[in-house]
């Protein structure tokens, strides 16, 4: 792999010499947009909204895992729109006044309006993640909202506004959700939905932990809570759903589940699910076509080296050494080491996250939202970690963790992930209590933006400053008898000596949802010489385009060979 | 220790006492209570083994422990024990009196090293030992490093010095190489400290270092036969060189001896999985998963 964007390479050796010459004189210097991303901060975006979690004494344990995000063009004008999460009435929490969500609309020029109330998504009840989906072919992104209690589906009317058709749907699935994944796993057409649940919670079975010295009250390590079984929802087709998590496996064993991806990690045409547990193993339910093998234990994915179960929660999968079958990531908690699980075509994986210098760099961090991207538009799929220690008692407790942690960025050379947050700026020092994270490109620049939640404040939005530097190439994928969102789809492209594939998965990261268009980055290369589309099932189609633009966004429709 | 054992030995060999054993044995009590423990010791000596009632006998062996401890009697307050434990061998009362009676022992010979040979390097050793487990890294550092300047081929030092280096909170960068060095003079001096061998294999394999970590976690398996976690270890980096076959035999060892350690079943079952033996797999992975899978109870923490 070559043809790597040179500027960060040009600020390494800028970095390597900033002690010979004085480092304020080159940072007075440098250009404004020398770092990967810089923060819009809420007086330019207009994003005021703030996340509140509502801490108490009592420490009840949702108060320190939400929220979460997501970026969706819920009115097609092509502009991302923002969604956020908030917490809100509960059995343990009575907010005066009322908290809400909020929607932000984009104004495409780089701010936002407040536009909740008038789409009618402002939920209430105590918030945890969200994920977007068109689940009825409309064209139109609807919103699953998930709560510590229940959870709301929102129909997009296509006219800026929404419908909670929860009861309908018959999606309210009760207990404590985390995040949620649509994908199509009977390859029906249809976006189905899997939700995560946490944990058997409610204000009177919280518990009181104390710790340190002085037994100050604390969040519960999750290991004191039951696990429960997650939800697999059958998308019917008329705006109804049913549960079928029994039938086909989802719902046999009892988890603790914070983050969850859909991919297809065997290559047989049908879609897996990896779901990430807290203090229980992970599952990794392979799809046998009728049923859902959980294959974790064998797959070498449940648990860390040593045997034992790990902190899950933050999760992504994607081919990113290019090997043609996809890996999965997975974001643990403080003194157990994120894991980067490399596919070895065989149902089996191996954590190679201590070779990519990624167990290094998170040995004390506890990561959540998180995604493969290719931010700088060389062509290799990079990787961005939002992290935050759920403990705000942590660092009297463990010397050298931190409660609000920073992000890190690691970029991929080609052979090898390489951390160079140390390189990228100030936002990858600064300390946050992140949460979910979602990428999207809100500025139509070709470059993917990065929007962060943040417990208990106001959430991060970071601006790209150099994947437009290189050439780029975005795709809207619009199924027709595959999954309205493509979603499982496999996108292969050429330019000149670049050949890359991309899969569009379902869900990963942390209770958040990303841009749905695919961004093809071609590095300093002047054109694209072919795309193929390999839609999910029950299409099955490859479609070849050709002739196509760079540095904009199109629309190819499965099975209509021109672009729009 | 002896001298009390043999003097029970004496007494359970003689006649019996004339006198009421349960009433000598009261009478000794009353007398360690009250703080006369010259006079209780041969007392309780005497009537403890032939009291009957086993609550009075218990209440008896524990006021010889404490009047010998008392009184400094070393030997007799060991053979009390000693005949406590094989009496009484779950008592809470005897183990928690044991507890304390072994620690004061302990400390008394400690004491004692340090007025009778204040400058032995056995003196600095036992001085780094204490400082090491308060934690006080650099004062305990400095001790050892004392031992090895007054006898530098002393055995277990620079191990020691090694294991205190991994162990200091906040370290340099380049503290396992230092520490790495302890462990390589460790077996200059004690090439069969199958401990050095097994931490410089560990340091191996946290570096992927893999050709070493087995050459050093193989010589210390070798060094000590019973040493399971070198076992796991050497099974655990022939795994992660994908070397599945070879790494059933030392895994099945370290079940052997640990079969109460998760990470040898499990690393056990992935090699079994890897190498085709689905059913043997399956095995391992349900002890694993029975071991690490304790659900949580309703009742309040």
């Amino acid at each position: 792999m070559n043809g790597c964007f040179t500027r960060r390479h040009f600020l390494c050796g800028l970095v390597g010499t900033a002690g010979a010459l004085g480092l304020h004189q080159i940072a007075g210097a440098l250009p404004a947009f020398a770092y990967p991303f810089e923060e819009v901060p809420p007086t330019v975006s207009g994003i005021t909204w703030k996340h509140t979690a509502g801490k108490s004494l009592e420490k009840y344990l949702p108060e320190t895992t939400g929220p979460g995000c997501a970026f969706l063009d819920y009115d097609k004008d092509g502009w991302m729109d923002i969604y956020l999460v908030n917490s809100g009435k509960c059995d343990f929490y009575s907010p005066n006044p009322p908290l809400r969500n909020g929607l932000y609309r984009n104004n495409r020029n780089g701010t936002f309006s407040d536009v909740t109330g008038k789409a009618g998504v402002a939920a209430g009840g105590y918030g945890q993640g969200v994920a977007v989906g068109d689940y009825d072919g409309d064209g139109f992104p609807d919103l699953y909202v998930t709560q510590y209690g229940h959870n709301i589906l929102y129909h997009n009317n296509g006219d800026g506004t929404f419908t909670d058709v929860t009861e309908k749907a018959g999606l309210a699935a009760p207990g404590w959700s985390s995040s949620a994944v649509w994908f199509d796993y009977d390859n029906d057409g249809r976006l189905d939905l899997f939700v995560c649940q946490f944990v058997e919670f409610s204000k009177e079975k919280s518990k009181d932990c104390r710790s340190g010295e002085d037994a100050k009250r604390g969040y519960c390590i999750p290991h004191l809570y039951k696990p429960t079984a997650s939800w697999l929802f059958h998308n019917n087709g008329d705006g109804t759903f049913t549960d079928v998590g029994k039938q086909v496996g989802i719902a046999g064993p009892r988890g603790k589940a914070w983050g969850a991806v859909a991919a297809d990690f065997n290559n047989d045409g049908r879609m897996d699910l990896f779901v990430a547990n807290d203090t229980v193993r992970n599952f990794l339910f392979m799809n046998r076509g009728n049923r859902f093998d959980e294959i974790g234990e064998q797959a070498g994915v449940a648990y860390g080296a040593d045997g034992r179960p790990r902190s899950g929660m933050g999760v992504d999968a994607a081919d990113f050494n290019q090997d043609g079958w996809v890996d999965l990531f997975v974001a643990n908690i403080d003194h157990e080491m994120y894991s980067l699980y490399q596919n070895n075509h065989d149902e089996t994986f191996d954590d190679v996250a201590l070779q990519h210098g990624i167990g290094q760099a998170t040995r004390l961090m506890s990561g959540w939202g998180l995604k493969f991207f290719d931010y700088d538009n060389d062509g290799n799929l990079d990787l961005f970690l939002a992290n935050g220690n759920p403990d705000d008692l942590i660092e009297s407790l463990h010397p050298g963790v931190s409660y609000r942690e920073p992000a890190l960025l690691f970029h991929n050379t080609g052979t090898r992930l390489e951390n160079i947050s140390a390189t990228s700026g100030p936002f990858f020092s600064k300390p946050l209590s992140a949460r979910g994270m979602a990428i999207g490109d809100f500025d139509n620049d070709g470059a993917s933006d990065v929007l962060i939640s943040v417990n208990d404040d106001n959430p991060v939005l970071l601006r790209n400053t150099i994947g437009a530097q290189n050439h780029w190439l975005g795709i809207t994928l619009v199924g027709r008898k595959s999954n309205p969102d493509g979603v499982g789809a496999r996108i292969t492209y050429q330019s000149g000596d670049l050949i890359r594939t991309l899969t569009k998965v379902g869900g990963g990261s942390y209770l958040s949802s990303h841009d749905p268009r695919v961004l093809l980055g071609l590095s300093n290369r002047q054109r694209i010489d072919w795309v193929e589309i390999r839609w999910p099932k029950p299409s099955g189609l490859v479609q070849r385009v050709t002739n196509l633009p760079i540095d904009r966004y199109i629309t190819i429709v499965e099975g209509e060979q021109k672009w729009k | 220790m002896l001298a009390l054992l043999s003097e029970i030995s004496l007494a359970q060999n003689s006649k019996p006492s004339t006198a009421d054993p349960a009433a000598s044995a009261q009478k000794g009590i009353t007398l360690a209570e009250s703080g006369h423990c010259r006079q209780a010791l041969p007392v309780l000596k005497k009537s403890a083994l032939l009291v009957a009632d086993k609550n009075l006998k218990l209440k008896a062996g524990l006021a010889t422990v404490r009047c010998a401890i008392t009184s400094d009697n070393r030997d007799a307050a060991l053979a009390a024990l000693q005949w406590l434990n094989r009496e009484f061998p779950t008592s809470p009362e005897v183990l928690y009196m044991s507890t304390h009676a072994y620690s004061d022992l302990s400390t008394r010979a400690a004491q004692e090293l340090a007025r009778t040979a204040p400058h032995s390097y056995q003196a600095h050793e036992l001085n780094a030992e204490a400082l090491e487990i308060q934690g006080k890294w650099d004062q305990a550092q400095k001790e050892y490093e004392a031992v090895l300047k007054q006898n530098p081929e002393v055995p277990g030092i620079h191990f020691r010095l090694g294991r205190l280096l991994l162990s200091k909170p906040n370290p340099g960068a380049d503290v396992a190489e230092q520490a790495k060095k302890e462990f390589v003079e460790e077996l200059r001096i004690d090439p069969r400290n199958a401990g050095a061998e097994y931490i410089l294999g560990e340091l191996a394999r946290e570096n992927q270092q893999w050709d070493e970590a087995v050459e050093h976690l193989s010589r210390a398996a070798k060094l000590d036969v019973s040493f399971g976690d070198a076992y796991l270890g050497l099974g655990q980096s022939l795994i992660s060189m994908k070397k599945f076959s070879a790494a059933i035999e030392p895994l099945e060892t370290a079940v052997r001896l640990e079969p109460q350690n998760p990470a040898a079943h499990y690393n056990l079952a992935t090699a079994y999985s890897r190498t085709g033996r689905k059913q043997d797999a399956e095995k391992e992975f349900a002890i694993h998963r029975q071991m690490t899978q304790k659900e949580p109870q309703d009742a309040p923490q």
